[in-house]
Order: structure tokens, then C-alpha cells, then sequence
């Protein structure tokens, strides 16, 4: 390591017997951060920016510095007098979809990457295409594919009717439990709208990242541990939850966090499958900057709000995962 | 225990590729409305999206331009990082490092707004090439990762010894590090060049409906129901996907690049 490093001996030495090479290796290199800065940080720098700004009627929006929107979210433009929580409820429902989204991918991720990491090299490449290639797929054709497999004329809706399981369920008495889950009509099944099919797709999005994720420390997770574990007699069950799970406690943790984040800003989703009262903050900063609201402004502060939202759960779950590293 | 692991992974297998096969069956109908199984199967679709179409072949264009300008674009600027991150591992390499990940970090729909005014006030809102430069930023993180996997498997032997045969850093760079690396460049063009073309969120705050990318035209065809020829689009993305990543696998080490433990298998 030590020789390694010494490498970089030709580099100072031609540095001090030629000094124009070294300003300009550091001219590059600030060249760089500056490419870097204007590329990657000044367009959050804007939208924090112009989240302070006002919209003005007819025309688009003016810079200022007034916290009205910041209020707004919060309780509303016509506070004092009036108090609405309609913001915080769709940032609520971003939330709540996310959590549940990524806890239920990371879940049904873990066994098969398990399974995954003890087929043999060549297999293992062969599922990461297949992975690769689904995680790649665009938001816009997943949800296409389960809007038409949920679609109440076409899709499983209609499959439940010609096989006669709505019958059957009608017969079972199960029908009405799924009308009180607002999964269905008087007549048949119904996926859509439904917080049941806008976290299925959102799950189905992230699953692949779930495994891709995972698959590193489970792939170093030592076999030898294991068989020790078999060899004192521990069962199948017994290994998993005493080897397995401990020792990918963190990473299992900073998946569903990474996963969490991510399901934050989606989109297509929610507007397909998502019932329009429970719409999310995406949704929403999407109409104030591009679509109906035109509020330019407000549509930033959502976009402040929901990367601080993202950024204080990254923190927390940093925090937390030190603090159960020292416990460790 | 060992069945019914194969059946799980069968299970999560066919789950996954079940939208999949959908879209991918309702290319197939012959009428304008999508069914499934497809009714009055043809393949007139194909030639529909790829030929005659106008809105569709634009469409793909857009997003081949797109696609290979970013992929091109990101390789560019995650090398110097990536190299001056290996090189020196210096506060500022790694701010860099950290800084060119950010994009893709957080909610993308926060930097796809942030980007819609940023290309306001710089003038490229709905211009292609400020669609290719969004892109290339965003996925840079890609890669970077892929890169800097590549320079730490250099083995610092062949540099002591380039090093001690006096060797220059151009010259141990042209010789040693730049073809260890090839691979490695190579794999992190195919990831921006795939993720860029199924990107969305981004695409759609940049591009001002002043042109369509695929993605963007599926979404605009969404509210006017589905045609057999958006399933089209879906099936050549996910072939495009599926060539691209089985090149990675075949001439790279895919399970390495995807973190898996060297000494084992």
C-alpha cells in the first residue's frame, strides 16, 4: 500500500522541476469541481432558491424572499383564518405509500437474493441480466403492464369473473371484505384505483434495486458460519435467524432506507393507480410547475420540503445505524 | 428446503415478468385496442413503430441521440473524477465524487425540477442537447461506481514496475491503467446508455413538450388508452436491455460489478 502510494513520486517531481504542469493539473482539476458544481449542485441551489419566490398572476414568477409558500404547506394560504392540512397530507401519503412499498420489496428480496448467491457463477450472471433488465425498464412500461393486468375489462378482473372465482368469493362470503377494502364493486373485483395496486407497482418497481442492493453482502456472507451452524444441529430456520439475519441486519436497514427514498418522488404511479384524493407530494409539484397550477414557486417548496423529508431520513437512519454499530 | 427455494425463485421470476409478457403479448393484436391474449395476431406494429409511423420512429430517434450522447457525456466526466479519486484520494476528489452521485441520490423528480429552471434561465429548455447533458449529469453516478471498481482491481504491481522501468504517468496510464479499465468504461457506458433510455421523470420537466422521447410519448398516449404500437416500444427496450446487459455479462464480470466476493466460485 505504502508503495502504491509512491507512485505519485514522478508526478511531484516533475511538479517542482516544471512548475507551469502543475498549475495547470490544478487548473484542471478546478476546472473540474467548478464542471461538477454547475452541473450537480447549482440546480438544487435554484429550486431552494426560487422556492422563495411568488407567482404572479398572469405572468409566471418573480424572485422574492417570503416564506408564504413555506406557510402555505404548512397550513395553508388562508391562514390565520382558515387551516388546511392538504399538503401535509400528501406529503403524508408519499410516506405512507414508500414505507410500505419498500419494506414489502426488501422482504420478498431477501430469500430469493439469498437463494440467488448459491447458484453458481454462471447462474448468478444470468439472473443479474434478467434483473438488470427489469430494474432498467422503464416506470412508464411497468405501470402500462399492470394497468392493463388490473384494468377492470381486460386483466385479472376480468379473468376472476370467466374462471368463477368472483362467484366463488361472492359464495365464500370473502366479496364483501374486499368491498369494505375498496377492492371491488357490487359486480366484480376492482384493482383500480386502489392503495392495493398503486403499492404493488411501486414494490414491483423497486424489487430489482432491492436485489442488486442486497446481493453484495449477501454474496460475502461466509459459508463456513452457516455449516458451522448445521454442523452444531441448528435447523434451516433456526440458521437463518440466528446467522443470517444478524449479520445482514444493517444492510437489510439501509436498503429499505435507500428504496424509501427513492419511492418519495414517484410519479407515473401514483397518477395511474393512486385514487386523485390520495395523491402525493410528487403529484403535486408536478401540476404547480409543469401542469394546471402553474405556481412555479410553490411547486419548489414541495420539491424543498420532500429532499429535506428524504434527506432527514437518510441522516436518522445513518445515525441509528451507528449507534447499533457501537451496541454491536 | 431445496424445492421450494426453486419454487420461490420461479415464482418471483414470473411475477416479474409478467407486465413484461403482457405488454409483450398485446403487441401482437391486429385490431387498434389492446387485448390479452392478443386477438388477430400480425406483426404490422412492428413496421408501424420502426417504419411508417412518424410520431413513433422521431420518438426513437430522440431517444437513441439521447441515450448515446449521455452514455458518451457521463463516461467523460466520471473519468477524471473516478481517476483523481483513485490517484490521490484527495478531500477534493472525494467532494467531487460525492457531488457527481448527488443526482442520482435523491427523489429524481426534485433534480428534474431543478433542471426545468436551470435550462429556463441557460436557454436549452426543450433542446435536445440540454436533454442529452440532464441525462448525462443525472446518471453519472453510474459510471463512476463502475470506474473506480475497475481502477482499485489494477494490480499495483504492474504500476511499481511501470513506476520502476521509469515510466511516466501518461505513459503508465496509456500502458497499464487505461486498457484494465476498458471493461469496466465500457460497462458504465451500457448502464447510462440503458437507463437513459427508459428514463422519465427528468426527460419529462426538461424536454417542455418541445420534442418526445419514447417514454415520453408512451406517457402522453396513456390518457388517450393504450395502442398495440406503445407495446411495440416495450418490447424493443426491453431486447435493447436484455442485448446490452447479457454484453456486460459475456465480456465483463458481472457478478464482480455487482458487488458479489471474488474469492468464492
Amino acid at each position: 500500500m505504502t508503495l502504491a502510494q509512491d507512485i505519485d513520486l514522478p508526478r511531484s517531481k516533475s511538479g517542482s522541476a516544471r512548475a507551469p504542469l502543475v498549475s495547470r493539473g490544478a487548473m484542471l482539476r478546478w476546472g473540474l469541481a467548478l464542471l461538477t458544481f454547475v452541473l450537480c449542485v447549482v440546480p438544487f441551489m435554484l429550486v431552494f432558491a426560487i422556492s422563495f419566490g411568488r407567482k404572479i398572476e398572469g405572468a409566471a414568477w418573480g424572485w422574492d424572499f417570503t416564506f408564504e409558500n413555506y406557510q402555505r404547506f404548512f397550513v395553508g394560504a388562508m391562514w390565520p383564518d382558515d387551516v388546511t392540512f392538504l399538503y401535509l397530507q400528501q406529503l403524508g401519503y408519499s410516506f405512507w405509500y414508500a414505507v410500505i412499498a419498500s419494506c414489502l420489496a426488501v422482504l420478498t428480496a431477501l430469500p430469493f437474493t439469498l437463494l440467488l448467491t448459491r447458484l453458481s457463477r454462471r447462474a448468478q450472471a444470468m439472473w443479474l441480466v434478467f434483473i438488470l433488465s427489469s430494474l432498467s425498464l422503464s416506470e412508464v412500461f411497468i405501470v402500462m403492464g399492470w394497468d392493463i393486468l388490473l384494468s377492470n375489462n381486460s386483466g385479472l378482473p376480468a379473468l376472476f369473473k370467466s374462471t368463477g372465482l368472483t362467484q366463488w368469493l361472492k359464495d365464500v362470503g370473502w366479496f364483501q371484505t374486499l368491498r369494505d377494502w375498496g377492492l371491488a364493486n357490487p359486480r366484480n373485483v376492482k384493482f383500480k384505483t386502489s392503495d392495493f395496486a398503486t403499492i404493488l407497482t411501486m414494490s414491483y418497481l423497486v424489487w430489482p434495486y432491492a436485489v442488486i442492493l442486497l446481493y453484495p453482502p449477501l454474496s460475502r456472507l461466509d459459508p463456513s458460519l452457516r455449516e458451522a451452524a448445521r454442523t452444531m444441529g441448528a435447523g434451516n430456520w433456526q440458521v437463518i435467524r440466528t446467522v443470517i439475519l444478524p449479520s445482514v441486519r444493517l444492510p437489510l436497514f439501509g436498503t429499505t432506507l435507500l428504496l424509501f427514498v427513492f419511492l418519495l418522488g414517484t410519479y407515473v404511479a401514483v397518477t395511474v393507480f393512486a385514487d386523485p384524493s390520495k395523491h402525493t407530494t410528487a403529484v403535486a409539484i408536478y401540476s404547480n410547475v409543469r401542469g394546471a397550477n402553474l405556481n412555479a414557486p410553490f411547486g419548489a417548496t414541495q420539491a424543498v420540503i420532500l429532499l429535506i423529508s428524504a434527506s432527514v431520513c437518510l441522516v436518522l437512519g445513518h445515525k441509528l445505524n451507528q449507534w447499533a454499530e457501537k451496541r454491536a | 428446503m431445496r424445492i421450494a427455494g426453486h419454487l420461490f425463485m420461479g415464482l418471483s421470476a414470473l411475477v416479474l415478468a409478467l407486465p413484461i409478457v403482457v405488454v409483450s403479448g398485446a403487441a401482437l393484436n391486429g385490431g387498434r385496442s389492446m387485448f390479452f391474449p392478443p386477438q388477430d395476431p400480425t406483426l404490422t406494429r412492428f413496421g408501424e413503430f420502426f417504419v411508417s409511423e412518424p410520431i413513433w420512429t422521431e420518438a426513437l430517434m430522440n431517444s437513441i441521440i439521447v441515450a448515446l450522447g449521455a452514455a458518451t457525456l457521463a463516461v467523460l466526466l466520471a473519468w477524471p473524477i473516478a481517476y483523481l479519486l483513485w490517484s490521490q484520494n484527495s478531500p477534493l476528489s472525494r467532494v467531487l465524487a460525492g457531488l457527481g452521485s448527488l443526482p442520482f441520490a435523491v427523489p429524481p423528480i426534485v433534480f428534474g425540477v431543478g433542471l426545468g429552471f436551470y435550462w429556463g434561465f441557460l436557454g436549452g429548455l426543450g433542446a435536445l442537447w440540454a436533454g442529452i447533458v440532464s441525462h448525462a449529469v443525472l446518471l453519472m453516478a453510474l459510471p463512476l461506481v463502475t470506474i473506480s471498481i475497475g481502477l482499485q482491481s489494477i494490480d499495483r504491481a504492474h504500476l511499481d514496475a511501470a513506476a520502476t522501468m521509469g515510466a511516466t504517468e501518461a505513459v503508465t496510464f496509456r500502458t497499464v491503467v487505461a486498457p484494465q479499465t476498458v471493461p469496466y468504461t465500457i460497462s458504465g457506458f451500457f448502464f447510462v446508455l440503458v437507463l437513459s433510455f427508459n428514463e422519465f421523470i427528468v426527460m419529462f420537466f426538461v424536454s417542455a413538450s418541445a420534442y418526445a422521447t419514447v417514454t415520453l410519448q408512451i406517457f402522453n398516449s396513456l390518457r388517450n388508452g393504450y395502442t398495440p404500437t406503445m407495446a411495440v416500444a416495450a418490447i424493443t427496450f426491453i431486447v435493447v436491455s436484455i442485448l446490452v446487459f447479457s454484453a456486460v455479462a459475456r465480456w465483463g464480470d458481472l457478478p464482480r460489478l455487482m458487488g458479489a466476493d471474488q474469492s468464492r466460485n
